[in-house]
């Protein structure tokens, strides 16, 4: 039994580890190595934080990279420089990147990087919201999440046994851990903290403290079986679950918590190419194509034909929050 | 670039705002003839488009007992407290707040405090770019969300991926300083403020 759970632990770690890794990993050696990401995930200074998430980020980038518009870039990372500004982590070397996929999602990597899918992008209204969004992943990040979960995680006390060895390779394992947890997802509670700490600091920062709320009922508003929305609803708690823990803990707070600015959000340049399919689009049915010419066509007036007449959740959001 | 989109949407504001009644910057005290011509567009437009889309009224639940006040404020009269599984149209929203008419009467709560209906889920309606969107949205350009059939990146795309050397080479390129950030937020009209962590357990 036990050298069957070897081969699949060794199978997994090898798997975590990327194709690239893969094939000059030894198995011989994963279970030394689980014994230094023991100790190295528990005595893990910033500079190897950073080293982690620089690569886990490089491998988000691998998978999709980011919107051809630098200007754009260069405002998130100013909206979330200053948001970072306001923790107690300020001088991390922050990245924000958005990156071009129509995937509604954000990323946080250890020590500073911070990702958000255009598609989560394009759904936003204000300013103030991508703030909350930022924030969210910011609180990931100060908070350190992905690297307790690597201190905790069960691959790592897997292999705590063995002995120390490769540097190389446990810094490719841990790594991979951090690319999985990337994922997979972490814990519930941390993703109820990091909304807590999302809410505070979009209003350190001057907006409304109420981005991130509003994004989580743009969320909730949309179809669970949205392809979209598939691995983010995969790796957190459920939009509506998360507003009422939220409501819990802001209800009492809402009479002290500054009311914030809201201001609009820059947009992707109109320029820039909508994203490349990451993989095969499943076929789309012929009444599908017609909405996708119409949409191509670039029109912004209101079709009253193209769904039947009927305002969706969606829409009436995108007039509700959107200011 | 920002032309098409910034424009826009700096038009588009304050037509939500008058349309809503939302405070937002307010108006300036002493408006020109002209300020005061755009206004009254502003103000027709948003009419207009109130009109022509009645059932842009959407009916949310609430998702546990609430006051009903008379403005969104906590200090404000109370106009009927709200059960659970209660229903009501938002007709408006204003920082955590939300306007809403019900059958007991109309007033503002909080907004985190409701549901809004999930869509169907159907082909072709993937949420963005509706008409209600273009109705009430920032008046915005093509959504690549709107694309039909591209999923984007999953669970394998992220586990099966290589470093990007050159896409980080971008990222690392456009990292912004304090001082650009700083700089950048005081454009925004944005100022720090002290504001405590929220404790985990109901206060």
């Amino acid at each position: 039994m036990s050298s069957g759970w070897r081969w699949t632990t060794a199978a997994l770690l090898a798997a975590l580890a990327g194709p690239a890794a893969a094939a000059s990993i030894d198995f011989g050696r994963i279970f030394d190595v689980g014994r230094d990401l023991t100790t190295a995930a528990k005595g893990m200074d910033e500079s190897e934080e950073i080293a982690v998430g620089r690569e886990v980020a490089g491998r988000t980038l691998g998978a999709a990279p980011l919107v051809a518009d630098p200007e754009l870039q260069a405002y998130v990372n100013r909206v979330g420089r200053w948001i970072a500004m306001q923790t107690e982590r300020p001088d991390l070397p922050w990245h924000f990147g958005v990156l071009d996929t129509s995937s509604i999602n954000a990323f946080a990597a250890p020590g500073g990087y911070v990702l958000v899918t255009r598609g989560l992008y394009e759904m936003l209204e204000t300013e103030s919201q991508l703030a909350g969004v930022l924030a969210h992943e910011i609180g990931h990040i100060v908070q350190r999440h992905h690297v307790k979960v690597m201190q905790h995680s069960a691959l790592v006390s897997a292999g705590a046994r063995a002995s120390q060895r490769d540097r190389n390779l446990l810094v490719n394992n841990l790594i991979g851990t951090g690319a999985e947890v990337l994922a997979r997802g972490l814990d519930k509670s941390a993703e109820f903290e990091a909304d807590r700490i999302g809410v505070v600091l979009a209003a350190r920062a001057g907006y409304s403290p109420y981005g991130l709320v509003e994004v989580l009922h743009l969320l909730a508003a949309r179809s669970a079986d949205d392809a979209t929305l598939a691995l983010l609803f995969k790796t957190h708690p459920a939009p509506g679950e998360r507003l009422t823990q939220l409501a819990d803990v802001l209800e009492p707070r809402v009479a002290a918590l500054p009311t914030g600015k809201e201001p609009a959000i820059r947009q992707v340049s109109p320029n820039t190419p909508p994203p490349a399919a990451a993989k095969p689009a499943k076929p789309a049915p012929a009444e599908s194509a017609s909405a996708l010419q119409q949409e191509e066509g670039g029109t912004t007036i209101p079709s009253t034909g193209a769904s039947g007449g009927g305002l969706d959740a969606g829409g009436v959001f995108r007039g509700i929050f959107g200011r | 670039m920002a032309l098409a989109g910034g424009e826009a949407a700096h038009y588009n504001q304050p037509i939500a705002q008058s349309a809503f009644g939302t405070s937002g910057a307010g108006l300036p005290g002493n408006m020109s003839s002209r300020d005061q011509a755009l206004q009254a567009y502003r103000f027709l437009l948003a009419a207009l488009l109130l009109a022509a889309a009645p059932a842009a009224a959407q009916q949310v639940t609430l998702e546990r007992d609430s006051l009903l006040y008379a403005e969104p404020r906590l200090d404000a009269p109370q106009v009927a407290t709200l059960k659970l599984g209660a229903t009501g149209d938002v007709i408006g929203k204003q920082g955590a707040w939300l306007n809403l008419k019900t059958p007991a009467g109309t007033g503002w709560l909080f907004s985190f405090n409701v549901r809004f209906p999930s869509q169907q889920a159907a082909a072709g309606n993937t949420g963005a770019g509706t008409a209600a969107g273009r109705l009430f949205g920032p008046r915005r350009s093509v959504s690549v969300t709107s694309t039909i059939g591209v999923r984007g990146i999953d669970e394998e795309d992220l586990k099966g991926a290589s470093f990007n050397a050159d896409q980080m080479k971008l990222l690392e390129g456009y990292a912004a300083t304090k001082e650009a950030a700083e700089q950048k937020a005081r454009a925004s009209g944005l100022a720090p403020v002290g504001v405590d962590y929220l404790d985990s357990k109901k206060q």
